[in-house]
């Protein structure tokens, strides 16, 4: 922990010492973001704030956003939406001109409410909800839609994989269901036979009876979706129960930590997400090595998605040429093929992301590249 | 910063409906309840489900209190069986069960909650709604504390065998608490969803039924207005804590040892101490 | 045979929250308090385990310590929160304790940090074995002897041995405990030791389940044995066995055939609401 401050403290002056260098008299350009930093979520809030603080050292290495240095305002909102509502409404009264959300569905959602009234643009980093962007089209979001996600995933297990026999085991929120909808959805297509589906809750860590069930489906493989301190347990019990059949998960598991604890039986995991540890794309690349340097651990997708939405708001700001909502707002709306930590970014009409997805496989004890699936029409999200 | 000191007004005003509520069950009958987030949450989605098929936002208000006062019956009877110590985690059984069958009802959104809830006045004229209700509430609370309803209501929470021995159908004025009580966290979960628009099972959980039970005894209970500073104060925790960020949980839970170690009958226990030596 | 492994499994699971359940109602049937802060208790000694396990310390010492250091700080919080509030209405105690556990939860993310921590080295919850078409792994067989044994020696120590029946005595009628000469601070402290420390013996146990120690880790078993100390009657041991059995099973089937009408923590409040509607006193007490 300690050494983390240090470590965070050493790259802020030397990022000061950067932004010092630079164009800097000038007054800095402040995006608001409210991330979960205490409370049950503060795992993913640390790491979507880590993820931020990233991109902004990293943009201002590079001389800042239209010569100005960029600086986060932040809030923390407990993923709560009765805090995310007033910091929302604050970051409006400190005149803060772009909102990113670092924070769940509910508060992410509640705030969009607030911003899309104000005309103030809005990326929500990794907050899963459909609705987040129907909130209005000032409201955009970095990372993959569960169900674009799940549908990529019928395809690797159906396809790419050539699996038909599979049992679900799906997290019980709006996460997992998005991602079993999709999967279900296009199962069909690629020949999948759903032989069984379960279902367990986000404070589970004991999959006993579900470790029997599929002991008795004797599927060809699974598709679970979960997060690392759910998805880590479950491997595990399943291995350790005897269950041979490969497993396929989401970039839920996407940390280091799944490897950590479910480790020899994290062992050919494979997982569709979007980060890619054998990339050549350069951003990509940048990223990987530059959050380890940071954080002290490898990086996970809630970090990548994050530091990709600052990356998207800093680039569209650029190409408003002036801090104007209106303006950034469609230069937002105009992204295309920008290269980020994630990928190649762009929006369509609702502000949901169109782009490739990755998949991983974990092989001595790390993620390695195992399948690209790029197919527009498969992964093509709602368009309103 | 007007629409900022707006919100977290309105929010404020929600959390003292849900106070107040609480305080005429656990504070007037004596009724420990740790279940309270499920009257909220029940008048939330009540309304929630009305205003998204088209209903205009008063009956849909009205529906989520109906709901929950209904509920609130249904509990209140259950708890009429049970003993005193039983009561308070019958109640959080009651929070969980809740929670556990609305996130699997596909109808009410299951994961996804109830979303696209349409916002029915501009935040301004939310705030002034919130606060009048809350207003109302306090009056309601404390008409019932100085009537003969009240009385009873005291009796019971003192001894309700005695009470019962002096001829009141303690039962009824139980499930009146029960049923007032929840019916005014339904009109709070209401005006809840068409804020934030988006409501999901995870936002009535246990800990928001403690977060309202803490504001309750930080407030002291029993009093109408100690419960109004305990919600207020507890509403701006949050905000006036930003300086002590990373550590507020600590100093929240430390305040809730220190409180009850303090002054167990909160800060209307402290007000009346301050007032008792005044008079000498 | 897949409905005798769902069984198994739920027993299992019930040994678990019958290591939980017994400090709650040692200390519900001494002081009538609901020891809600009991669930920071579990993720202490799971803590301490995990980080002298992954310091070096062989599994067992690591247990041991982590058994020691609850056993310590259990009567340590009892005399710093609990015990200045035996005089108030219950609820001032119920407050404090939620109090506690919120501290500590978030104490932990503060000191640990919010990922929570994985073993080190951990075969055993790999390692496992076939009994006639159940697979157990070596923690489950682990949380199962240590169960028995734990609570087994419970049972010897408070029928058998002096202290135990001046627990035993203490329960039932502190007032005329006190005239033969027990000590009810004694009493009270080791009540708290050993709750804490049967407390910290599952939190350990639990962490090598999962390979992962979290801050809130021990929060929801805290409520289901909550849930499970009225299902057994407050202050009876053998319906709190009993309970916390039937609590695990149940869970272990209504997780597959509940599944589409409710979440799995729901169902001990059900079974829990069900069992009170039909005997308001609890299942195994005889009304008095």
């Amino acid at each position: 922990m300690r050494v983390r401050v240090i470590r965070r403290a050493a790259i802020g002056a030397i990022a000061a010492l950067a932004l010092a260098g630079s164009a800097l008299a000038q007054e800095p350009i402040r995006i608001g973001f409210h991330v979960p930093l205490t409370g049950f979520a503060a795992g993913d809030g640390n790491s979507a704030l880590l993820g931020a603080e990233l991109a902004v050292e990293q943009i201002n290495a590079e001389g800042g956003v239209l010569d100005r240095p960029l600086e986060l305002v932040v809030y923390d909102d407990q993923a709560a939406a009765e805090q995310a509502v007033p910091i929302a409404n604050r970051l409006l009264g400190e005149g803060v001109e772009a909102v990113i959300s670092g924070s769940y569905s509910a508060p992410t959602r509640a705030a969009a409410g607030v911003f899309q009234k104000e005309s103030i643009p809005y990326i929500s980093a990794y907050a899963i909800h459909p609705d987040i962007t129907r909130a209005g089209d000032h409201v955009f979001r970095t990372s993959f839609m569960g169900e674009v996600q799940g549908r990529a995933g019928a395809k690797l297990v159906g396809d790419i994989m050539d699996k038909q026999r599979v049992v679900l085991i799906t997290l019980n929120n709006d996460f997992g269901q998005s991602l079993a909808q999709g999967f279900k959805e296009a199962a069909d297509q690629f020949g999948i036979e759903i032989v069984n589906e379960y279902s367990y809750g986000l404070k589970d860590r004991q999959f006993g009876s579900i470790v029997a069930s599929v002991k008795r489906d004797d599927p060809e493989a699974i598709y679970a979706s979960g997060y690392f301190f759910t998805a880590g347990p479950l491997v595990s019990q399943l291995r350790a129960g005897g269950v041979q059949a490969p497993i396929i998960g989401q970039e839920g598991y996407d940390t280091q930590q799944f490897i950590d604890i479910a480790a020899s039986a994290a062992e050919g995991v494979i997982i569709t997400t979007s980060l890619d540890r054998d990339t050549e794309d350069e951003a990509m690349r940048a990223f990987i090595e530059q959050f380890e340097e940071k954080a002290g651990f490898p990086a996970d997708m809630v970090a990548a998605t994050t530091n990709t939405a600052v990356h998207v708001m800093a680039d569209a700001i650029r190409r408003a040429g002036e801090v104007d909502p209106q303006k950034i707002r469609d230069a937002l709306a105009a992204t295309e093929d920008l290269p980020t930590a994630t990928g190649h970014i762009t929006f369509n009409e609702l502000g949901e992301i169109r782009k490739t997805v990755q998949a991983q496989v974990v092989r001595d004890g790390a993620y390695h590249r195992y399948a690209v699936i790029d197919d527009p029409e498969l992964l093509a999200p709602p368009s309103q | 910063m007007e629409a900022y000191l707006y919100s977290l007004a309105t929010f404020a005003a929600l959390n003292v409906i849900l106070a107040v509520g609480l305080n005429l069950i656990s504070g007037f009958c004596g009724q420990i309840s740790l279940g309270h987030a499920a009257f909220y949450g029940a008048g939330a989605y009540a309304a929630a489900v009305l205003s998204v098929a088209g209903w205009p936002f008063a009956l849909s208000c009205l529906f989520g209190a109906l709901i929950a006062g209904l509920l609130g019956l249904v509990v209140g009877l259950a708890s009429l069986r049970v003993r005193e110590d039983f009561l308070a985690i019958t109640t959080m059984g009651v929070g969980f069960l809740f929670l556990g069958f609305v996130r699997k009802q596909a109808w009410l959104g299951g994961e996804f909650g109830v979303s696209n809830i349409p916002s029915p006045m501009s935040s301004g004229a939310m705030t002034v709604l919130a606060m009048g209700i809350a207003l109302a509430v306090i009056a309601l609370s404390l008409h019932l504390n100085r009537s003969w309803m009240g009385r009873v209501f005291a009796a019971v929470a003192q001894d309700d065998d005695a009470a019962q021995t002096l001829g009141f159908d303690v039962a009824r004025y139980k499930l009146a608490a029960f049923m007032i009580g929840t019916a005014s966290a339904g009109v709070a979960g209401a005006l809840y969803a068409h804020i934030t628009q988006l409501i999901v099972p995870d936002a009535f959980g246990f800990i928001t039924s403690i977060t309202i039970l803490a504001m309750v005894v930080i407030g002291g209970i029993g009093s109408t207005w100690g419960v109004v500073a305990g919600a207020i104060l507890l509403t701006l925790m949050p905000e006036l804590f930003r300086f002590v960020n990373e550590y507020k949980l600590l100093v929240y839970g430390g305040l809730l040892i220190v409180v009850m170690r303090l002054s167990p009958d909160g800060l209307a226990g402290i007000v009346h101490a301050l007032a008792q030596r005044r008079r000498g | 045979m897949f409905h005798v492994e769902l069984l198994v499994v739920g027993l299992i699971q019930g040994c678990m929250y019958a290591m939980m359940a017994l400090g709650l109602t040692l200390v519900y049937g001494l002081l009538r308090i609901l020891h809600v802060a009991h669930a920071g208790l579990f993720t202490l000694g799971a803590y301490v385990g995990v980080l002298t396990a992954n310091a070096g310390l062989p599994i067992g010492a690591a247990a041991l310590l982590a058994i020691a250091a609850a056993a310590a700080a259990g009567p340590l919080l009892y005399h710093v929160v609990y015990k200045p509030l035996l005089d108030k209405p219950p609820h001032v105690a119920l407050i404090a304790s939620i109090g506690v556990l919120i501290a500590m939860t978030d104490g932990f993310r503060l000191l640990f940090g919010p990922y929570g921590i994985p073993f080190q080295e951990n075969p055993w919850f790999v390692t496992g074995w076939s009994f006639g078409g159940v697979f157990l792994n070596a923690i489950q067989i682990a949380l199962a002897i240590a169960a028995i044994v734990l609570i087994g020696g419970f049972a010897v120590f408070a029928t058998r041995s002096r202290m135990g029946v001046a627990w035993r005595a203490t329960v039932t009628d502190p007032a005329m405990a006190m005239t033969f000469g027990v000590d009810p601070g004694k009493v009270r402290n080791l009540a708290f030791a050993i709750a804490s420390g049967l407390a910290a013996a599952a939190g350990v146990l639990v962490g090598l389940l999962n390979n992962l120690v979290e801050p809130g880790m021990g929060n929801i078993v805290a409520y289901k044995g909550l849930a499970i100390i009225v299902l057994g009657g407050l202050g009876n041991v053998p319906g709190t066995l009993v309970a916390s059995l039937i609590l695990g099973a149940a869970e272990s089937f209504g997780t597959i055939y509940l599944d589409a009408l409710l979440d799995r923590d729901a169902i001990a409040f059900v079974v829990l609401i069900i069992v009170l509607m039909w005997r308001p006193h609890g299942l195994l007490v005889r009304a008095r």
